[in-house]
């Protein structure tokens, strides 16, 4: 009984964190209909950015979130007007177009970290690594997957605020909602896209460094992260924002039991099994919100 | 639309020009292996295989329009079947490759079933997960060696397996060409790639023809995994299941230019080569993966058409030439 309360606890906070790689994603889709198959190396760049800021400048991995943030969002501003033009302009089908140059992009930024640094397995530590909290003698809360949780909750808070109240979200939802009235009633579309794409990229980066602290860091971690976002975007419905969020948890308590009672190997295996369970009786979603 | 002039060959003339190439080049190969040596006929083996799977991808990812990004896995499950028949049951060859083939149909009517229905992006993500999953279970069963792999019998014959080759790549290009080119169920794939509403308007019943298609397009990568694992003899998931193995489909075809008959094998081609090259002058690394996403990234911006679009430049004249060339290069 203690394992399988201690399971649950686990899973939450792991999928406390999974929900700022899922959200920017979400969005990202909602916004521009785009996948973005890189959602992964996003992860991988933020960790591996993570550990070599720490190796050359020291100090602890945690005060350079905010750095992180900046730096991710920049690339994802730069990287923007290339998906966009490669989603627009005469091309026929500009979903197809969009995807495979998200998937180059990923295979791209994939092959450039294990030329760069090797199958090496890398670790970052901080001051809360192997510190834990006790909860009443019941369990015990490991502290840094509870600092990665605070933290998850506390980014998925301030992007519902910015989304939902102020003026800007409420562009962003218009747009997500219907781009072309949007773009009639005077919302520069292009931007707004480039805008929630570096958002989008900021915090998906960001969620590297404590991904990074709390598990791995190698070069081909991309993958396992890629395949996590989808699941939650698909569980959360395609493109619905709020979703996301429940889906996170469902991921974190899946992998977690899957874990402990079926064995770590069987992971993607069950994730497939529910993914196509979802998209076999509601493909909008576990709350049908999805577009 | 100018899009379907300049890509899909619907008319009769063309059809037979196309049919007459391939029957020449299948004639042409079929004597091949007399001239050149065992090097030469190892590496025709290798870009007819190539040629083949991106030809196979194409089915649903250029014709139908929609992209499969765990074609590798069905790859996989071929060269897995095989073995697995011919060492423990000891069928024969030509057998097991059958089967290989429709189990691996079978597979990808069961993703197809729930992700097809619907449009848009979920088909990506669906099979781009199958194929991590069947890596991850092709490392932890008993019966597949785990992450050691499987040994087949050896059978040293290189005539064999480039002749075997040569028949399931005629049979893939072949295929494409009747049922994709010049038969109503390509058209209705046609319809659907342009206009899935519209399609669906005039009475195509989509989902099941898009069902069809993946169940094709995955037939021939269970046929070549299963010829590639008796080729090399031994397999195991990194070598047969490896990500690689999609992105090579994906990049081959779009280079080439997808939803054409010569596309893929153009693709094929010049991917096989450039990767010698690179074999040759850094040896073995992992760099040749930033080319292959620069080159698809590339082609993605710069020519949509692929390579063979870029090949109908129309010789009247020099001028005409060079704006049909500027015109192809969408910047």
């Amino acid at each position: 009984m203690e394992l399988f309360i201690q399971t649950l606890i686990d899973g939450l906070l792991i999928g406390g964190l999974i929900i700022v790689v899922g959200i920017g994603f979400s969005l990202c889709f909602g916004v521009m209909h785009i996948v973005d198959f890189a959602v992964g190396e996003w992860v991988m760049l933020g960790a591996y950015t993570s550990y070599l800021m720490v190796r050359y400048f020291g100090h602890d991995p945690m005060i350079y979130l905010p750095i992180l943030f900046l730096i991710f969002a920049g690339l994802g501003w730069l990287i923007y007007p290339l998906i966009y033009r490669a989603v627009s302009g005469k091309r026929h089908n500009p979903v197809i177009m969009g995807l495979v140059f998200t998937f180059g992009l990923s295979i791209m930024a994939k092959g450039g970290a294990l030329s760069v640094w090797g199958y090496h397995i890398q670790s970052i530590t901080t001051w809360l690594s192997g510190k834990s909290l006790s909860l009443g003698g019941l369990v015990t809360l490991p502290a840094l997957r509870f600092a990665g949780f605070i933290f998850g909750i506390g980014v998925t808070l301030l992007f519902m605020i910015f989304l939902y109240k102020t003026k800007f979200g409420v562009i962003i939802r218009a747009t997500a909602q219907d781009r072309e009235t949007a773009s009639l009633l005077g919302t520069d579309v292009k931007k707004i896209g480039g805008l929630v794409y570096s958002l989008y990229a900021g915090l998906t980066g960001m969620s590297g460094v404590l991904i990074g602290a709390l598990f791995s860091i190698h070069a081909a971690m991309g993958a396992k992260y890629c395949t996590l976002a989808f699941f939650v975007v698909v569980l959360a419905g395609m493109g619905y924002v709020p979703g996301v969020i429940i889906a996170a948890f469902v991921l974190g308590l899946l992998q977690s039991l899957v874990g402990v009672y079926i064995g770590g190997r069987y992971n993607l295996v069950a994730l497939f099994i529910v993914m196509y369970g979802v998209l076999l009786i509601t493909p909008k979603g576990l709350l049908r919100r999805g577009i | 639309m100018e899009f379907q002039r300049e890509t899909y060959s619907s008319n009769h003339k063309t059809s037979f020009f196309n049919l007459g190439i391939l029957i020449f080049m299948i004639a042409l190969l079929l004597f091949l292996p007399l001239f050149i040596s065992p090097l030469w006929i190892r590496i025709t083996t290798e870009v007819l295989m190539w040629a083949g799977l991106a030809q196979s991808w194409n089915i649903i990812g250029g014709y139908t329009g929609y992209l499969c990004f765990g074609h590798g896995a069905f790859f996989g499950i071929g060269a897995y079947l095989t073995g697995l028949l011919m060492v423990h049951l000891n069928w024969p060859f030509g057998f097991c490759l059958f089967i290989s083939g429709i189990l691996a149909s079978f597979l990808a009517f069961f993703i197809g079933y729930p992700t097809l229905r619907l449009r848009g992006a979920y088909f990506a993500i669906a099979t781009w997960a199958f194929g991590e999953m069947i890596r991850q279970i092709a490392t932890i069963l008993d019966i597949t060696g785990g992450a050691f792999g499987m040994q087949l019998p050896a059978y040293l014959n290189l005539p064999f397996f480039y002749y075997i080759m040569l028949l399931v790549t005629g049979m893939t290009y072949l295929t494409t060409h009747l049922l994709l080119e010049r038969a109503r169920f390509g058209y209705r794939l046609l319809a659907i790639r342009e206009h899935e509403e519209a399609a669906e308007m005039v009475g195509v019943d989509t989902t099941m023809t898009k069902i069809k298609a993946f169940a094709l397009s995955a037939f021939f990568p269970g046929i070549f995994g299963g010829i590639y694992a008796y080729w090399v003899t031994y397999i195991h998931p990194d070598s047969v299941l490896k990500a690689d193995i999609t992105d090579f489909m994906v990049v081959m075809a779009f280079l080439g230019g997808i939803g054409s008959l010569w596309g893929p094998l153009l693709g094929a081609i010049v991917v096989q080569f450039i990767q010698r090259i690179l074999w040759i002058v850094w040896g073995e690394g992992t760099f040749y993966l930033v080319i292959i996403g620069l080159s698809i990234c590339a082609v993605v911006l710069f020519i949509p058409n692929g390579l063979i679009g870029l090949l109908e430049v129309r010789i009247h004249s020099p001028k005409e030439s060079i704006n049909f060339l500027m015109k192809k290069f969408k910047w």
